[in-house]
């Protein structure tokens, strides 16, 4: 009702406080990411500046598993809201 | 986006004493290309591949270097002319067989350590000693089951002080 006044600044304003809201979510995921198949697949003591490729196929695993992880929580999170 | 902020910084702080440090320069990404490129290397076969001709090169070398050595039967009736001729062949023959056996031992020993590595997902000296145990069963297994062992054997620990011997080289 009140909103009917300016329709048009008040959906803006959500739709970018979502767009930044999600921008936010993408960087936080990404950074997570990185830093979980980083310490885990790579080891400390650095020996050469390329990638073997056990840790090639332990990063592709670790990227693909976290996804499906985020991806299912995601659902779990959607579809059944506990009651608090 | 992490990246992307960290380049921004780098370029603010590099500009400002352009004077005095030498330009940084901003994290790239790397290409699809590059990536295609680099991804060559994982691919076991290429490597097996790669590394049976880098054998059989250093099998090549050897054979020519201990053909050349050893010393033709002697006989008066040949002349200074066919005696290079015999030892040339010798020579060819005795660098072939050793090209193939250190190629076939290159190609056996890279495609065991590259499966080995890419199920394990981690880069050890356990994927040297079963890749070198392979090897040294596949080339001795004509011998029977006990000398395939001692060949595994044998195989797995030159791999291994080979192995440590480059990586202390770095």
């Amino acid at each position: 009702m009140a909103a009917n006044n300016q329709p048009g600044a008040l959906d803006k304003e959500q739709i970018f406080g979502m767009a930044e809201k999600e921008m936010e979510y993408r960087v936080e995921l990404f950074n997570k990411l990185t830093h979980t198949c980083f310490n885990k697949c790579i080891e400390k003591r650095y020996k050469e500046s390329e990638l073997n490729m056990g840790e090639n196929s332990c990063i592709d695993r670790c990227v693909s598993k976290y996804w499906q992880v985020t991806n299912l929580i995601g659902q779990l999170l959607g579809s059944n809201r506990p009651p608090m | 986006m992490s990246s992307n902020s960290g380049s921004e910084f780098t370029n603010d702080s590099s500009s400002s004493t352009e004077a005095e440090k030498p330009q940084i320069e901003p994290i790239r990404m790397p290409t699809v290309e590059e990536i295609r490129g680099q991804d060559i290397w994982n691919n076991c076969a290429v490597r097996s591949v790669a590394s049976g001709v880098m054998g059989g090169g250093l099998g090549l070398l050897m054979g020519l270097f201990l053909g050349a050595l050893d010393n033709p039967i002697m006989q008066e009736e040949m002349t200074a002319r066919q005696q290079f001729i015999y030892t040339a062949k010798q020579m060819g023959s005795r660098s072939w067989g050793s090209a193939k056996t250190f190629a076939v031992m290159g190609l056996i020993f890279s495609a065991a350590e590259c499966v080995v590595e890419k199920a394990r997902a981690k880069h050890d000296t356990t994927n040297t000693v079963v890749a070198g145990c392979v090897t040294g069963g596949a080339i001795s297994a004509k011998g029977g089951p006990k000398a395939a062992c001692v060949g595994c054997a044998g195989f797995a620990t030159f791999s291994v002080l080979i192995e440590k011997f480059l990586d202390r080289h770095d």
